[in-house]
Order: C-alpha cells, then structure tokens, then sequence
C-alpha cells in the first residue's frame, strides 16, 4: 500500500525517511572520525575491577585471555583486546590467549598481541603466548582444569605448549591468577563461573559487547566477575587507565554523538506525535 | 569408539535407539556422578576425577568431527545448486571459490615457517592470505554486523513513541543509560561534584544505578528462569525423553 505523504509539519517530523537518518548518522560518525571533539573520559568501577585484577594477579602466575570474538564485533572487542594486553605488559604480567569459540578470534587476537607486543619489546613464549583454538568448549575447560599443557597440545604456530619457556611451571588451572574472557557470544561467561571461576576461585573478568552486558551485571553484583569492560566505552575507559588512547576512545568520540542523534530523533518523533495527538483531540471536542 | 561404530553399524533402528540413548546417558551419568559424588581426601577429587581429563578430550576431539560434517553438509547443498543450475548457484559457486581459496592459502601460509622477524617482503602465499583474511573476509564480516546501527537509529527514532506511562518510563531510563555510557553524557552533568551527596545525579552514575538496581534483578530473574528451563530440557536430552530427535526421524 503507498503510504500518502504527510501533511504538515508535525505529521513530517513522525515520518522522516530512512535514507536521511541513515546519511545523519554517517556525516555524525565520518565527522567524529575525522575531527574528534575529544571529552574526558572516567574509568567506570567495573573498568577498574578488570584493571586492578589485572595488577593484583600473584607472581608466578599466568593471565588467561580467552578471545572468543571475530570481525563482527571486532569495533568492541578488538580495542578492548589491545588495551587489556596493554594493561597486562605494563604490569609485566605474562598471559596466554586462547580461543574456545569464534575461531576467527584465535587469529586476530594474535595480531593485536604481536603488534602490543613490539611496542613492549616483548617475546613470544617468554612473557606470552597463544594457545590458538581448541574445539570441545566445556571439555577444554574439564580438561584444561587438570592439565593445561596436555588439553592445549599445540600452540597457535603448531609448537608444542609444553616447550614454551615460560609454561615450564604451569600445570593445572591452579597455576592461573586470573581469567579474562573476551567475547560478544552468549553463555561463555556461564561455562568459565560454572566449571572454572566456581570450583577452583580462580578470579575471573570479562568484556564484552555494549548490547549484551546488561545480562552479565548479575555475575559483577555476585562477585563472580571481578570487573567487566561494556563495549567500546570499557575499552576507552581501560585506554584511559594504561594512558594509551586508541581506537576505542576515538569509536566514543563517535558514539557520543551517534547517541545525541538517535536521542533527537526520538524526541523530534514524539513531538510530533503528541502535538498531532493533540490537536486530533482538539478537533474532536 | 571403533566397537561402538560396529555395533552402531549392525543394528538394526531399534538396537541403534538403545544403543544411542544407552551412551548418552551414560556420557551424563559419568559427569553428573562426578560433580556430586563426595570427595575423599583431597577436596575436589573422588573416585572418577582421574577420567575427567581423559574423557573431556576424547569428547574435544569426537566433537571436532562435526567440522568435518559441516564441510560436508554445506558442499553437497552448494554442489547440488550447481550441478542442478538451481535459482541462485552463482551464490553456492562463489561459496566453493572462496572456500577453496581461503583453504589453500591458510594451510600454505601455516607451513611456511616465517623467520622470527618475519621478513620485509612477505611470500606471496601469505600476502594472499592476508589479502583474503584481513582485506576482505574480516571487513565483509565487521560491515554487516554495522549495518545494525543503522537499523536500529532508524527502528529507534520510528518504533520508540510515548503512548502510554510504562513507554516514557523506559524512554527515560533508555535517555539516562545511553547517555551515561557516553563522554558526552558525562560532560552534560560534569558540573555535579563528582563526590558527595549530589554525586548521584551525574548521568554517569545514574546510568550505573540503572544497570545495578533496576536491570540486575531483572536479568537475574529471567537467568533462574532459563536455567530450571535448561535444567528441564537437559534431563530430557539425557533420558532420551525429548521428541523430534534422531529417533522419531526415524521411526
């Protein structure tokens, strides 16, 4: 059916056509790309529960980084990797990366640790590593409970993870200081507290996409995740922590006003719909 | 596993069923025990601890096989679009390229064996891969999962309409919390102290106390309600009890 144009301003301000607020939201966000208005940025508690889990993990012990994320949500989850790794080597903690969902993330978590890892001078299996994927979900973890080099087998490159010098002490999932799951997949923080966080209190942290962690405030409320990042804001947040600005505080310099807009357009929208309204009514009286 | 195959081979649909139903439950029994069957000694081991490692990666690895069936599954679909010259088998031709191709020059790119650093000038069956993986695969994927910020300003701007109380209710918490997660949200309210006992009308923590006090509970109700529902479902899978499975297909 047409739909008949509408015929007053009111009725217009209900009905603007897709395909502007489509090229609105483009100019706002090509705009902020390109000329930032840059606005401070405050460290939320749950940023800083990642960031001071991060700092407080015991020597000696290992940081497990799970990227369970590939380019869909790689806006989010790609600058909240390399501003947790930034964390993770200013602190001079080794970690290991790893991968039990979204395969793809095994790769490009490797590239964001490579490439932070240049600018730490950082070897690859002295400080870190990459376990690379394993298939199985829950069975990895079972099994990486009890025998972290014998579950992981080969490393991202098709070594042997035993040989790595620095998994040389690490056995068990004892040997774990912390765990911190990156992800914008459901029901992989409910495996981690269920089988890991759980049974052994290995401390655990998460981050993961804006649209899904109103979900996982409960496990913050419960002490069952020490800290958690929420979308690109936690990586901006955690940039601002490790004094090293990047994509994640230029993605919110774009959000914001991404945000502004849709916020305009749904007030415009319904001033429009409560003018009409009201003055259909005043027409029936 | 081999003598389950046999046997899985020889019977007939109805020795199939038990012997299927029989292994699935005995799969769940083993961990079921395992995580409820007290402990002697040491706190968290018992009598079928030992098998827990053992097990979990003979399941990684059966597990793994479904890679193989997916592959499988999608190539015979896709091969028959194209031998049958069905509507759209230009789409299942360019699955096979692209599969083919991204198969070849990441299993060439695993074996080359860079030095440590790698070189300035990469070999062209890693530039390749590169290509493929970082040039066009991950920007195909990040682009239309992009797509949804569109969808949803517009949906957004059109769907969202104060028609009744319980709307302007959620319009005002959705305004508090999207601007709370945003430095311009902040900045809106930055002349609150940040201490103190007007601390809490900056948008920032009135965003927090959205997500803590009203959204948290919420959450944590339908979380209890999906897992008696999984708990449900789950004792169904492992007593064979759920219909429209592999055994009413066949029968």
């Amino acid at each position: 059916m047409e739909q008949r144009p509408p015929s007053d301003l009111w009725q217009r301000l209900q009905q603007v056509p897709r395909h502007y607020i489509y090229l609105l939201l483009s100019g706002v966000i090509v705009w902020q790309l390109l000329a930032p208005i840059r606005l401070p940025i405050l460290p939320s508690p749950p940023t800083r529960g990642v960031y001071d889990a991060i700092r407080a993990v015991p020597a000696g012990k290992l940081i497990v980084i799970s990227t369970d994320w590939d380019a869909s949500t790689q806006a989010e989850t790609g600058p909240q990797t390399r501003a947790v790794l930034e964390a993770c080597f200013q602190a001079g903690k080794p970690f290991a990366l790893m991968n039990l969902a979204s395969p793809m993330g095994a790769k490009l978590g490797n590239d964001i640790a490579v490439e932070v890892g240049k600018e730490y001078h950082a070897e690859y299996g002295m400080v870190w590593c990459n376990w690379g994927y394993k298939a199985g979900f829950t069975n990895v973890l079972l099994a990486m409970a009890r025998n972290i080099p014998k579950t992981m087998g080969q490393d991202f490159y098709g070594k042997p993870v035993a040989a790595l010098h620095m998994m040389q002490k690490v056995r068990t999932i004892r040997d774990v200081g912390l765990v911190i799951e990156i992800t914008g997949l459901a029901n992989m923080t409910e495996a981690w507290v269920g089988l890991i966080q759980g049974p052994y209190r290995i401390p655990f942290a998460a981050a993961y996409t804006a649209v899904m962690a109103p979900g996982y405030y409960q496990f913050l409320d419960s002490g069952q995740l020490e800290g958690m990042l929420v979308g690109a804001k936690g990586a901006a947040e955690m940039e601002s922590l490790v004094n090293r600005p990047g994509a994640g505080t230029a993605i919110m310099s774009a959000q914001s006003w991404a945000h502004v807009l849709i916020i305009a357009l749904i007030i415009f929208g319904n001033l429009g719909f409560v003018l009409t309204r009201a003055r259909e009514k005043g027409r029936e009286r | 596993m081999l003598l389950l195959y046999a046997l899985h081979r020889l019977l007939g649909p109805r020795g199939r069923r038990w012997l299927i139903a029989l292994v699935t439950f005995v799969a769940g029994l083993f961990y079921g025990l395992e995580y409820f069957y007290p402990a002697k000694g040491n706190p968290s081991a018992n009598f079928l601890t030992k098998w827990i490692e053992p097990v979990s990666i003979m399941f990684s690895v059966i597990g793994f096989f479904t890679v193989g069936l997916g592959v499988y599954s999608l190539c015979h679909v896709h091969g028959r679009n194209v031998a049958r010259r069905r509507p759209g088998w230009h789409n299942s031709l360019a699955f096979f390229l692209s599969m083919i191709a991204m198969l070849v020059f990441a299993v060439w790119e695993h074996y080359l064996h860079l030095p440590e650093p790698p070189p300035a000038v990469l070999p062209w069956p890693k530039g390749v891969y590169e290509v493929l993986f970082n040039g066009l695969f991950a920007p195909l994927q990040a682009a239309t999962f992009s797509l949804l910020a569109f969808y949803i300003a517009s949906a957004a701007y059109r769907a969202f309409r104060i028609r009744s109380a319980e709307a302007a209710l959620m319009m005002g918490a959705a305004f508090i919390v999207m601007l709370g997660q945003v430095p311009v949200g902040m900045w809106l309210t930055s002349a609150i102290p940040a201490s103190g006992p007007t601390a809490f009308f900056r948008l920032e923590k009135l965003g927090e106390w959205v997500m803590n006090w009203l959204n948290t509970p919420a959450q944590r109700g339908i979380t209890f309600g999906i897992a008696v529902g999984a708990m449900a479902m789950s004792l169904r899978v492992w007593l064979s009890l759920e219909r429209g499975t592999f055994f009413s297909e066949q029968a």
